[in-house]
């Protein structure tokens, strides 16, 4: 039992932190709760089937196509909304009110192109799971938490060396100070739209291969990953990644005392809990609580 | 036909008008970003459900499941009393999550998914409302009883303390006003009517199940709210009115029913994502969401 809710913890916190880390590197740059990220994640997985299973792409050119989709969803919703609320100054709670209705838009429009009911990519056959120190794991698990890891290295990378990396880590701290030396703040948001965007992308291929596809998988995945955002600390990419396997690790192990169906609401719980007592999360500098 | 069709209509607008308004009190009047009156709405209605499904009367029912939903209000309000904009919209949007979890889960008490069929058809002093046109003017006359007595709070020195809190809540309290105990009250008023719209609609159904109480139901509500306008009464009933007729036609265009769901989330979002953008005060909105 115990090594298997190990292993267990360990996808689902793979999988969450790559949700996480996305909405994480939007937040800190942008500085509002982007919850339409889980619309990209859901509209990006059904885009990944429909290439795939529907026009029967080969599965290569269906990954490229999908990351390049959900960058250009994302794009695209910055552009054509985010950017007028910004020029009109709007507050956090508007643009928050705003991703909302941006999920909720993306979600039915998924209901209504594809349909209620439950789609399946079936591009990995069902494989026997290797056994691993008695607990089983299948071998495209292990895919997922290897490309999770490397992803999170990469992006570490990028926000450390690359140039856009530098400027997004500049505007997120301080936005005035940024746009003085010369860079621009509107660019940079564009920038964190895309490479957030297509890490959701990403975690939507290993999410749509793992699980089944469904209209409202976007807002469960983004309750997961923003609450494992939230536990380390929402303006850190480190502290979400962080957060994302506490996440993982609390779910798995809390279903030892309550039922499985209650895996959510330990997330919800955790959730409220963190934002009543400590919602600059456990890595946070308690700052924007005001 | 016609007549039938067009009372269901006014029945569901009377009910809107409840939910509408009480919100209203809470984000307008108050400027507490409550995402979390579907859960109130949903509290009212299981707890409404159940004690009818005892066998107990209609007015017990009906004032129990407002008690119920505000004992919740004031639970709420007291968890998240230091927290402010959109912190206070994440933790009330977490408690709308957890009480969907329990209403999912707590299989032993509301059944689950399978949701709660049979509520018995609501009678008052030996008058049973057996039919759809009484039942609509029983749902009249308690709209009508809740928009006034909401009136009356919002125009008494009451109101205008929790108008002072949205403006400046620090300032308030220097005047020595006891801020928390008002925005608890407000919260508590605001989701005792949510409960009793609750209620209304679970006797007017007859079954309720955990998907009438998702996240998406909460489109509707907030769009009336927004666009009726922050802190405006008129506003909000003409948002009601024109919100449930406006997806109608959709009906005679003769689109499949697994059409018409989807479309009318996404003309709600859609309207809500326009009035944000181009015109963040609504019809009649006094104040812009800070």
């Amino acid at each position: 039992m115990f090594p298997q809710l190990l292993v267990n913890s360990l996808i689902a916190g793979a999988i969450y932190a790559l949700v996480a880390s996305g909405f994480s590197l939007i937040y800190s740059t942008c500085k509002f709760v982007h919850f339409a990220h889980g619309a990209t994640i859901a509209f990006s997985a059904y885009f990944l089937y429909f290439l795939f299973s529907d026009l029967g792409l080969s599965f290569g050119l269906s990954v490229i196509f999908t990351i390049i989709f959900a960058s250009l969803l994302g794009w695209l919703m910055d552009k054509v909304v985010y950017k007028k609320l910004r020029q009109r100054k709007a507050s956090k709670v508007i643009l928050l009110m705003t991703s909302f209705a941006l999920l909720i838009f993306f979600e039915s429009l998924i209901l209504m192109l594809f349909g209620a009911d439950v789609k399946t990519i079936g591009y990995v056959k069902i494989a026997r799971g290797f056994d691993f120190l008695g607990a089983i794991i299948t071998p495209l698990q292990i895919v997922i938490i290897a490309v999770s890891l490397v992803l999170l290295v990469l992006l570490y990378f990028f926000m450390k060396r690359t140039k856009i990396g530098k400027a997004m880590r500049a505007v997120a701290d301080n936005k005035e100070v940024a746009e003085v030396v010369g860079i621009s703040a509107e660019n940079i948001y564009s920038w964190a739209f895309i490479v957030g965007s297509a890490i959701a992308g990403i975690a939507a291929i290993l999410v749509g291969l793992e699980q089944n596809l469904e209209p409202m998988m976007g807002t469960n995945l983004m309750i997961k990953g923003f609450t494992g955002a939230i536990i380390g600390g929402i303006g850190s990419v480190p502290g979400a990644v962080l957060g994302s396997f506490l996440l993982g690790f609390a779910e798995n192990f809390g279903i030892w005392f309550l039922p499985s169906g209650y895996k959510d609401a330990i997330a919800f719980a955790i959730l409220f809990i963190f934002l009543l007592f400590r919602h600059q999360g456990i890595l946070g500098i308690g700052r924007n609580s005001k | 036909m016609i007549s039938a069709y067009l009372i269901h209509l006014l029945i569901l607008i009377g009910i809107y008008l409840i939910l509408a308004i009480s919100l209203q009190l809470s984000v307008g009047f108050t400027g507490l970003l409550n995402l979390g009156h579907i859960a109130f709405y949903a509290i009212g209605a299981y707890i409404s459900a159940l004690l009818a499904l005892a066998g107990l009367p209609f007015w017990f029912c009906f004032l129990l499941a407002g008690i119920g939903a505000m004992f919740f209000g004031f639970l709420l309000a007291i968890s998240t009393n230091k927290l402010k904009g959109d912190y206070l919209a994440l933790a009330t949007l977490a408690f709308t999550f957890v009480i969907y979890a329990i209403t999912l889960n707590w299989t032993g008490l509301t059944r689950g998914p399978l949701g709660l069929p049979g509520i018995p058809k609501p009678s008052l002093f030996g008058f049973t409302f057996s039919d759809n046109f009484s039942f609509l003017v029983l749902v009249f006359v308690i709209a009508l009883i809740s928009y006034l007595i909401i009136t009356r709070i919002t125009k008494s020195p009451f109101g205008r303390v929790l108008e002072a809190i949205r403006d400046d809540e620090l300032a308030t309290r220097v005047l020595g006003k006891n801020t928390f105990k008002m925005k608890s009250y407000a919260l508590g008023i605001s989701a005792f009517f949510a409960g009793i719209a609750g209620s209304l609609y679970a006797y007017y159904i007859t079954f309720i199940d955990p998907s009438s109480f998702t996240l998406s139901q909460l489109i509707p509500v907030l769009a009336i709210v927004i666009i009726g306008g922050l802190a405006s009464l008129k506003g909000t009933i003409i948002a009601t009115i024109i919100l449930v007729l406006l997806p109608e036609p959709l009906r005679f265009v003769g689109f499949p029913s697994s059409i018409i769901g989807p479309a009318r989330q996404m003309i709600y979002a859609l309207l809500l994502l326009l009035i944000l953008i181009k015109k963040p005060r609504g019809l009649y909105g006094r104040i812009e969401l800070e």
